[in-house]
């Protein structure tokens, strides 16, 4: 670390000078003081002895090839070069300098648009500085200096780049992203389409969700609200839109049985959906009178506030039936346990699966996971919906073989301490960097 | 038509966003751009409707005397009151954000220690619901029973004073057989979430739209 | 059914319950056992994570928490910022709510308090104006350029934190998941100007870490999945390395991204912000663990409640008979 600090120092002085249009094999001016510090750091040189390179010939890196960065947007460049003379000074040398400026521009146009300190290789991509943008289709040229300890900077010949800039229309590492989606999609349409053409499809009974139904038969028939928490995230969780869903078909059921509904909501968003959601099932139900519009409002957007605006609401209005449908985090038991303590029927549903334990110990019944997804084609049976549980079903089943295979596949591979699998494993678990 | 052009707004948006990720081309990633520096704009808007709405709600309440009509005051009051003295009243009113200002009292002495306190009824509750969840009903009830003591116990100091395979046996329960679990369910979510997605783009879900979707 | 003892305490009043657990969370603040808390692998491997950075390298600590799960999450935040100053890292600080930049504010204050017997003393954007403009700007020059000057550290403290070198207040900003995504290209893009209106692109720190691309790790606080966005949006698209402090409900939530190599390790509840304290001691960071190590004796009462109240639960289902009758007494209460 204690090398790192004046180099840090020594490169900044570099890019400095760099951005004042220094010329070439000269040692930077930088403050006597500092590079004094760093020279006595480093080199255990003593201030004002001579440096080790002194009379040294060095040479400078070169070779400088370009190429157009893969799978962008045509805003990067890949630069590889050759070093110099700074392997056989391993001990002295401090890091690469990368200058660039428009094909055929001037001296002052050297722009130092990065830096490869020692021990990062001869490899730069340039384009990654917000402040040297690459432009798709112009013409660079480069050059690389390298850095010493003792401020000497060797500079290399200017290299007009071979290739410029382009962006692509493909992003090639998304190949097997690509062909899972099709193979998802193409189940899935061929199941919409059986559905279409009237196959019958058998779903197994969950019960969470065919008490639903009970659960509003009972508050109406107490007299009591029916609460409804749609969770506590956004609207671009998925588990939120399920929860719409099956607000729809709650409101629904409400209105055709005068009970009253409570909709408490964390996200504005989601507030104006979950009450154009309850205003329309009002007007399909043929009671939009029924309908009231402080049934549906926003609470807060602080998670714990939000929770003690419900248990609130709970405790005073003492709600015959909760519903907790959607993304739950920490604040889950607070809002089940309290249901729970008020004496309400609950009926919760999440894909948080750390949640689930809270909901399932103090809830009557739990969608669990995907359950809460597929609620919206068990309570509508429409064949489309219906279809769509089938090719998820079918993904899957695809998924758990591939899964079972690789298992066996991979304990023979450490039996037999053989790799044969290794290709698999990087093809699914290699990350797709941008 | 009130659901047409949603529906194909929602359409075309979906299926751009899908292309979109595939394309590393500037076109496509000035789609996308576009697309972060709407969706913060809609956000602010709604946000307008959701403070409209709770104005209205308790506003309602304070006007009929409604039961409690006065906790109504308590939250519209402060909801008005508290941007204008963090924003709009100078520091010798107790204005601005900075302590000694009345918004940063009634955020640090207020609000964080009922929120605190909130959380803080997680301890009540979790012991209650152990209490009544944790028993030897059946082989499976007690398996869940035993693992719960184990971890437990591996969280916390007094575990390790009992045991020194208590953390270790804990960790090893929550990296292996909890992961393996969570990542079966994992899976089975993550593909809901993507019938459901294609769901809504392709229009076979509307519910969210507004009511049963009949 | 006939009432018994056993039943009874089968179906046990919650609110005793809540009254033990009460008082076992008091008692230990007036009686502490300061049983040792060993660290676990998960946390450790955060601290060595950092303890391999330095001034030339750069992190984020982002408060994505609500004041509600403040006693969990910020005790972890306060213990990384302790680690950071106390290695010169530069810290850019950010939250992902509007009530999480109090809690940003809060914990910076914590760490920075003059009456605290040990803090880091700040020296505003403002106050060192007259170095930058002589062009000092390394971490160590401007150290010795301002002690040079005749500024004293004071006792109590372990060291200066010079604003904009080794620390960038950012703040909040909405839909904060786009942020992320915006702060992959450019920071300065998404913050022109930090928490106070200094200008970010003038600080150098920020003109050494221009994107998250020259950023060495992202440390998030949160008690919801928000801290899931930094790995979402930054470690997926750039590989950004990435750590997570949460809340102990959630913690098991994401041991898989660990096991996946998407994190670096994770803090888990007040025990894990107590293994960080430990680890800055054991370091000599520290003269004494913080707040979670205190914490410690209180989860360690309510564990053993917990624990002595399943047995409560199992001893009378048994003794009572309801396992041989398979029903138990209903009743919510």
């Amino acid at each position: 670390m204690t090398r790192i600090l004046p180099l840090l120092l020594l490169i900044m002085t570099a890019l400095a000078a760099a951005q004042t249009g220094e010329q070439e094999q000269q040692p930077i001016p930088a403050e006597p003081e500092i590079a004094e510090v760093a020279a006595e750091e480093v080199l255990d040189v003593p201030p004002g002895d001579v440096s080790p390179l002194a009379g040294v010939e060095l040479t400078a890196p070169g070779d400088i090839t370009v190429i157009d960065h893969p799978d962008d947007a045509g805003d990067r460049l890949i630069l590889s070069f050759s070093p110099g003379s700074e392997a056989e000074h391993a001990d002295l040398f401090a890091a690469y300098i990368v200058y660039r400026r428009p094909a055929g521009g001037s001296d002052e146009e050297w722009m130092s648009v990065g830096v490869i300190p020692v021990g990062e290789g001869t490899q730069f991509v340039d384009g990654h500085d917000p402040d040297f943008p690459v432009i798709e289709g112009e013409a660079y040229e480069y050059r690389i200096s390298a850095l010493y300890l003792d401020e000497t900077e060797v500079m290399g010949e200017p290299v007009i780049a071979q290739e410029v800039a382009s962006g692509q229309w493909f992003h090639r590492g998304k190949v097997r992203v690509l062909v899972a989606c099709l193979i998802f999609l193409g189940l899935i349409f061929y199941f919409f389409s059986r559905a279409r053409m009237g196959a019958t499809m058998y779903l197994r009974p969950i019960a969470g969700i065919e008490a639903i139904d009970e659960a509003i038969g009972r508050a109406t028939e107490m007299g009591k609200p029916i609460l409804y928490v749609p969770g506590l995230s956004d609207i671009s969780d998925v588990a939120t839109i399920a929860s719409l869903t099956i607000l729809g078909r709650v409101a629904r059921k409400v209105a055709e049985y005068q009970t009253a509904l409570i909709v408490p909501n964390r996200d504005p968003v989601v507030y104006t959906v979950a009450e154009e959601a309850v205003k329309q099932a009002y007007l399909e139900a043929g009671r939009p009178d029924s309908y009231d519009p402080n049934s549906v409002f926003f609470l807060t957007q602080s998670q714990f506030a939000f929770v003690a605006g419900v248990n609130g609401i709970m405790m005073r209005q003492k709600p015959a039936t909760n519903f907790y449908m959607g993304m739950f985090w920490a604040e889950s038991l607070i809002l089940a346990e309290t249901g729970s303590l008020s004496g309400a029927i609950q009926i919760a549903g999440t894909d948080a699966v750390v949640q689930l334990p809270f909901f399932i110990t103090t809830c009557d019944y739990t969608l669990i996971g995907e359950e809460l997804y597929a609620a919206s084609a068990y309570l509508s049976h429409e064949p489309m919906q219906m279809g769509s549980i089938k090719g998820l079903d079918a993904c899957k089943a695809i998924l758990m073989v591939f899964i079972t295979l690789g298992m066996v596949l991979a304990i023979l591979d450490i039996v037999a301490k053989t790799q044969t699998l290794a290709w698999l494993k990087d093809l699914v678990t290699s990350q797709i960097v941008d | 038509m009130k659901r047409t052009v949603p529906l194909m707004i929602v359409l075309v948006g979906g299926v751009l966003m899908i292309i979109q990720y595939f394309i590393p081309h500037q076109i496509s990633q000035d789609i996308f751009d576009n697309y972060t520096i709407w969706v913060p704009i809609i956000g602010a808007f709604a946000l307008i409707l959701g403070v409209g709405s709770l104005s209205r709600l308790h506003g309602h309440k304070v006007r009929n005397k409604a039961p409690n009509w006065p906790y109504s005051l308590a939250v519209l009051v402060p909801m008005y009151l508290l941007p204008v003295f963090a924003l709009l009243l100078p520091a010798s009113v107790g204005g601005g954000m900075d302590p000694p200002g009345v918004y940063n009292f009634a955020y640090m002495h207020i609000q964080v220690p009922i929120q605190s306190t909130m959380f803080s009824l997680l301890a009540f509750y979790i012991a209650s619901a152990a209490f009544r969840a944790f028993r030897a009903k059946s082989l499976l009830a007690t398996l869940l029973l035993l693992t719960a003591v184990i971890v437990m116990m591996g969280q916390v100091p007094i575990g390790e004073l009992l045991g020194s395979w208590f953390p270790k046996v804990g960790l090893w329960i929550i990296d292996f057989p909890n992961n393996a679990a969570k990542r079966a369910i994992g899976l089975g979510v993550g593909f809901g979430i993507l019938a459901t997605q294609l769901k809504i783009i392709f229009g076979v879900e509307r519910n969210w739209l507004g009511g049963a979707g009949e | 059914m006939k009432e018994n003892i056993w039943s009874r305490m089968l179906n046990l009043d919650r609110r005793w319950i809540f009254l033990c657990i009460g008082v076992v969370c008091i008692v230990p603040f007036f009686l502490p056992f300061g049983l040792p808390v060993i660290p676990t692998a998960h946390v450790i491997s955060i601290f060595d994570y950092i303890e391999n950075l330095g001034p030339e390298n750069a992190i984020f600590i982002s408060f994505d928490f609500d004041p509600g799960t403040d006693p969990e999450n910020m005790p972890m935040a306060v213990a990384v910022m302790r680690h950071a100053f106390s290695r010169h890292i530069p810290v850019f600080f950010t939250a992902n709510a509007p009530l999480a930049q109090g809690m940003l504010e809060s914990g910076f204050a914590y760490v920075t308090n003059p009456d605290a017997q040990e803090y880091f003393h700040v020296v505003s954007w403002q106050e060192w104006a007259q170095y930058r403009e002589q062009g000092i700007t390394g971490r160590d020059e401007l150290q010795a350029a301002w002690e040079a000057d005749g500024n004293v550290l004071p006792e109590n403290a372990s060291g200066w934190v010079f604003e904009g070198r080794d620390f960038a207040k950012l703040g909040y900003l909405p839909y904060f998941a786009l942020a992320i995504l915006g702060m992959t290209s450019s920071i300065a893009s998404q913050y022109p100007e930090d928490m106070n209106g200094n200008p970010l692109i003038d600080m150098p720190m920020l003109q050494e870490h221009k994107s998250l691309r020259d950023v060495d790790l992202a440390t998030t606080f949160s008690g919801t999945a928000a801290c899931m966005w930094w790995v979402t949006y930054a470690r997926e698209k750039i590989g950004l390395p990435v750590a997570f402090g949460v809340t102990a409900v959630s913690a098991t939530d994401y041991t898989i991204y660990i096991q996946s190599g998407q994190l670096v390790g994770q803090m888990g509840g007040l025990r894990g912000a107590a293994e960080y304290e430990v680890l800055l001691q054991n370091a000599g960071y520290v003269e004494k663990p913080d707040r979670a190590f205190i914490g410690m004796d209180v989860q360690n009462a309510a564990h053993l409640l917990i624990f002595f109240f399943i047995l409560l639960g199992n001893i009378a289902y048994f003794a009572g008979g309801f396992h041989k009758k398979g029903v138990l007494l209903k009743g919510r209460r």
